[in-house]
């Protein structure tokens, strides 16, 4: 095994670890008003972390993207120095006899998450057991909802977790993996067929049904359970990703349009049948009809992007707390986004954004530069999913769309997310490697 | 191929991000300054937590509403729950409502009457004072309203013809705003009882709670078709004597009379018609005007829009009050004459609240203009003595009002109504409400009442609006709408308080 | 006193943080341009190459296992040493199987061989489009079509 050296990575990591001891110095002089630097041991662990990792990746010669991991440090910078800053006792863990905070339990899932993803960038050296086992990750999938319908127990109204002894764990962000890995296998193998369909009624042409089946299949059944498990947020996401690979499969915006249609009226159907739904929607259109009841949460969201402003409110000086209670209810989930940017205005809440661009635009780099259609698409896949995330969450807070419970990757407070989400970029990385590798043998030759 | 696709679903994420950018750039900069300015922004409840606000007295000087610091937190106590519908509550969890929301920024110090002087306060970054306010109401008056409802929801609603300002604004059940006023963490539980309580005390009934009017209608069918010419005090409908009996058939539909109580039907003239309250008479008075007319008076008379109480941007909201089926916020067009029958004796689509009653009362005392409300009579300078201060910043008088209908038709409607209190057949129905019951001699009123139907076993709502001195050559001081939810008649119940209501305020102000 | 100074150096804090974000966002974007500019060169060092095939099994090792084998727009495929991919082992026909690019996609046909050609181990009856990532087996001898 050669060594590869990865000096973009390097030089890109280096500024982006200052901030999160930047970061604790800055809020804990907001907020305590001493000189008190804050957990610098913390700060020092994550930097750590992300050090070894560059490291590792280093010595084992991988030659995958060197801009993914640097975009998943900044984000999650940012992260942990507003999950530090905010009041602590919102969430935590114990383990072992220590109280870990929230800043701590999300350091601890950032080491566990880029183990995982290391594991996977360098572990993966062949994707056959991806590619020739797509109805097994499937059934793994739909075996996971099932579990979650059946053991899970409900977190605000949503029944999204099981319990797991000393972790509760969220299935529903490992099946967005599951999912897209048989997609990928499923319309590498199919997509000429599809793209082939010849019968046309008027402008639309019909889509040779029968390849279509198994996926529609299928997908119908985790829309399904989605639905019933409340989380509409997931749902989204799945569609939503669903939607991306069939059009870079099939390159026919037809589907999409079909799609979207049939979004939109199950959209409606769920409005009609679903209470909880037309709450949701309602709530979505006016907040402020009922500012203090069920609007609550996003008015008070929308005062505090309106109070950042265009430079903030200063890291760490937000209106965070009010007399003793949170301005904003699960602000260190769903809203995350929103306190960072009160404090950091509209410049910082870009620079998220612009974080979450690069991470995207490198996995699309990805899916165009791959040797083979499957990595292509399984690239694609989690791209659009680790996108649309975070596109749907955001557009969430800033009621562009409806809110939806789901996390801000790698910025949201929660142990599953994390994993997924750093086991998505370990994917990438692989994909990337191989493409790198092939590149390099052709040049050689 | 797949690579020329990804590059365009590149395209498509971009115009994505775009479109989120743009929506935080809306919130963040765009939307800021509106959404800086509502009173429940957690910023400025945070400001409002240790700022004093200003006192507000009653017309009388004593103080209504009060700000002391607990610790570091600014604490506001209420002495009278009579007026928690007028001033409404500023609390530090719920943010602000009635007069509290309305002069927000007046009572906190963030604005200036004096526009010059705010502008000099932002330049030199001075903290202006908070403010104090005083009110047309005096708390005598709106105390003996409340008392005179009990325990009864309904509302009274009191105004001075000439000048607009409000006189009393009594909505019960209300409620001690204190408890949500104070420590922002006690306030949730009574806040909680309140939105539970079935009686909904947080309604603010006689602005915002819209009731079928019944009979007091007629006295706006009456001055519009006066107005417009279809009738005079003498016109009378051939027909009429023998509908009392057998009904009006309108369109295949019969219009009957409500119980006469054993006075005997003949050919009555509009002071007759109003005295024994005659549902025919007034529904040909109704189709005589027609549809077109009738809606447009109505629009006139302030319905079918939203009303407000003080000037603009400082005002207390006031419902629609609606004379057919609203569509979009309007009143639609009639159906049919079925229905323009029944909205000319205050049946049919009719709602109003108590204040647009008591306005239509004050037109016809006020010579056929109706009056601008107010009920914020002047801004002074801080003053924590409990007196108010002598230094007076602005002062609101009446802004004038509008002409709804001529002065000789107003006259001829006030004959009318004196006539409704007073007159022989007048008495059995309306009589509860002659001031002269209540002490005062010299001074007559004018009143109609109002028996609303609400259909079912509901029993009806109980209505009076009136207006006195109504005696030829006195200028009438006080008019009022006085509503009883399901109080039964109109003569039972809110004709007596408002007789009571008037010639309690004859005497405060006769005495004073 | 302390105070102000605790505002002031705050307030320098909280600047560099912001600052320190705008530099990480620079040097991700002078990162992107670079990329953007060497992915155009190799682009057109590359621009020739329509498809390759990429040796898995080979018994024989002709074509060598591990091999990639660059495509013209026309292949065929057999142990005649007359096809443009000259295939050694026993169970391949003469003349087997024909890989064609035709506008968009690759496709292959069988040539009436004895023993078939599988695509994804499903043996062909008429020309099948292929992906990139489809195995293509003639004989014993085991191909990935790759970009």
């Amino acid at each position: 095994m050669r060594i590869a050296w990865r000096g973009a990575e390097l030089r890109l990591l280096l500024p982006i670890l200052l901030l999160v001891p930047l970061g604790f110095v800055v809020t804990n002089i907001a907020v305590t008003g001493t000189f008190e630097p804050g957990p610098m041991q913390l700060a020092a662990v994550y930097v750590g972390m992300f050090v070894v990792a560059h490291l590792v990746l280093v010595l084992s010669g991988h030659r995958g993207d060197q801009l993914l991991l640097p975009a998943v440090g900044a984000m999650g910078s940012l992260g942990i120095v507003m999950l530090n800053r905010l009041p602590q006792g919102l969430a935590g863990t114990s383990a072992l006899g220590f109280e870990l905070g929230m800043a701590a339990t999300q350091v601890l899932w950032f080491g566990v998450g880029l183990v995982a993803m290391l594991a996977v960038a360098i572990g993966l050296r062949d994707d056959g057991i991806l590619r020739h086992y797509k109805y097994s990750w499937a059934a793994i999938g739909i075996l996971l909802l099932a579990a979650t319908m059946l053991v899970g127990y409900e977190v605000n109204g949503a029944r999204l977790w099981i319990d797991l002894g000393p972790v509760s764990v969220q299935p529903g962000e490992l099946i967005k993996i599951t999912l897209v890995v048989f997609l990928a296998g499923y319309l590498a193998e199919t997509r000429t067929l599809l793209t082939s369909a010849r019968l046309r009624i008027g402008f639309i042409s019909i889509p040779p049904l029968p390849y279509f089946l198994p996926m529609l299949a299928l997908f119908g059944v985790v829309m399904l359970i989605a639905v019933r498990l409340n989380d509409l947020g997931t749902a989204l996401l799945f569609f939503g990703t669903f939607l991306v690979m069939l059009f870079v499969a099939t390159g026919r915006r037809s589907y999409v349009l079909i799609g979207l249609v049939l979004f939109v009226a199950g959209s409606f159907v769920a409005y009609e049948l679903f209470g909880h739904v037309q709450a949701r929607v309602n709530i979505w259109l006016d907040p402020f009809a009922d500012p203090l009841g069920a609007g609550f949460q996003p008015v008070r969201a929308l005062y505090a992007l309106g109070r950042g402003g265009i430079f903030g409110e200063g890291l760490g000086q937000g209106l965070v707390t009010l007399g003793g209670n949170l301005t904003i209810p699960f602000v260190h989930t769903d809203f995350i986004f929103t306190a960072i940017a009160e404090e950091l205005g509209l410049l910082g809440g870009l620079a998220l954004l612009a974080f979450a661009a690069v991470l995207v635009f490198r996995g699309l780099r990805i899916a165009a530069l791959a040797r083979d259609d499957f990595s292509a698409l399984l690239a694609v896949g989690l791209t659009a999913s680790l996108g649309l995330q975070t596109l749907i969450i955001i557009a969430g807070n800033t009621k562009l769309v409806p809110l939806t419970g789901i996390t801000l990757p790698f910025v949201s407070y929660g142990g599953s997310s994390v994993l997924a989400s750093f086991l998505m970029i370990g994917l990438l990385l692989s994909i990337s490697h191989r493409t790198q590798i092939g590149t390099d043998a052709e040049r050689g030759e | 191929m797949i690579a020329t696709n990804v590059r365009r679903l590149g395209f498509y994420l971009i115009l994505a991000f775009a479109l989120v950018s743009g929506s935080m750039v809306w919130w963040q900069v765009i939307e800021a300054p509106a959404l800086a300015a509502r009173s429940d922004n957690p910023e400025v409840i945070a400001a409002r937590r240790s700022l004093l606000r200003g006192t507000i007295f009653d017309a009388s000087g004593q103080v209504l509403a009060s700000s002391s610091l607990v610790g570091d937190l600014s604490v506001r106590s209420y002495t009278d729950p009579a007026f928690t519908h007028v001033i409404g509550y500023s609390s530090l969890r719920f943010g602000s409502t009635g007069l509290e929301r309305a002069y927000e920024d007046l009572l906190v110090g963030r604005a200036d009457p004096n526009p010059l002087r705010d502008l000099l306060n932002d330049v030199l970054a001075r903290t202006p004072q908070p403010r104090d306010l005083t009110l047309t109401i005096d708390r005598r008056l709106q105390d003996f309203a409340a008392a005179e409802l009990g325990s009864d929801a309904g509302a009274v609603v009191a105004i001075d013809p000439t000048t607009g300002a409000i006189l009393a604004l009594v909505s019960i059940p209300t409620f001690d705003a204190t408890p949500i006023s104070g420590d922002p963490n006690a306030a949730q539980e009574p806040m909680d009882a309140l939105r539970a309580d079935p009686a909904q005390p947080l309604l603010p009934r006689a602005r915002q709670g819209t009731y079928v009017p019944g009979s007091i209608m007629k006295v706006f069918t009456g001055a519009a078709a006066l107005d417009a010419g279809v009738i005079t005090p003498e016109t009378t409908f051939p027909d009429q004597p023998r509908q009392e009996t057998d009904g009006f058939t309108v369109d295949g539909f019969t219009v009957r009379e409500h119980d006469l109580g054993g006075i005997q039907p003949a050919l009555w003239p509009l002071s007759e018609a109003l005295q024994v309250s005659s549902n025919i008479f007034f529904a040909h008075v109704g189709l005589e005007l027609g549809a077109d007319r009738f809606l447009s008076y109505a629009r006139r008379f302030g319905f079918c829009d939203p009303m407000s109480i003080g000037p603009d941007g400082r005002a207390l909201s006031v419902a629609a009050s609606y004379v057919t089926n609203p569509v979009d916020g309007d009143c639609s067009p009639f159906d049919d004459a079925v229905e323009l029958a029944s909205a000319s004796f205050g049946q049919g689509e009719v709602v109003a609240t108590p204040v647009q009653m008591a306005l239509v009362a004050a037109a016809i005392a006020g010579d056929g203009v109706m009056p601008d409300p107010y009920v914020v009579r002047d801004v002074r300078a801080h003053s924590d003595t409990g007196t108010p201060s002598d230094t007076v910043l602005d002062r609101f008088a009446s802004g004038g009002g509008t002409r709804v209908v001529s002065q000789a038709a107003a006259t001829a409607m006030r004959a009318a109504m004196v006539d409704a209190v007073n007159g022989e057949l007048g008495r059995l129905y309306a009589g509860q409400g002659d001031i002269t019951l209540y002490g005062i001699s010299g001074s007559v009123s004018a009143g109609k009442t109002g028996t609303a139907e609400l259909g079912g076993q509901q029993a009806p709502h109980s209505w009076f609006i009136g207006f006195a001195p109504a005696q030829e050559g006195a200028a009438p001081s006080i008019a009022v709408a006085v509503l009883v939810e399901s109080g039964g008649s109109g003569s039972g119940r809110a004709a007596p308080i408002a007789g009571r209501v008037m010639a309690e305020y004859l005497r405060m102000s006769g005495g004073n | 006193m302390t105070g102000d100074i605790l505002r002031v150096l705050l307030l320098v804090l909280q600047l560099g943080f912001v600052g320190l974000l705008y530099l990480v966002l620079m040097r991700f974007a002078g990162s992107l341009l670079r990329d953007l500019r060497s992915a155009e060169e190799a682009q057109i060092a590359s621009r020739s190459g329509i498809g390759r095939l990429s040796v898995l099994e080979s018994p024989e090792d002709e074509p060598p296992a591990g091999s990639t084998i660059a495509l013209g727009p026309i292949n065929s495929i057999g142990r005649n040493v007359n096809n443009t991919i000259y295939v050694e082992d026993d169970f391949v026909s003469a003349t087997h199987a024909m890989l064609t690019f035709r506008g968009r996609s690759w496709f292959v046909e069988d040539q009436g061989s004895t023993n078939g050609t599988y695509v994804n181990g499903h043996r062909i009856d008429r020309p099948v489009a292929l992906s990139f990532g489809d195995e293509i087996t003639v004989g014993r001898v085991r191909m990935r079509l790759d970009r």
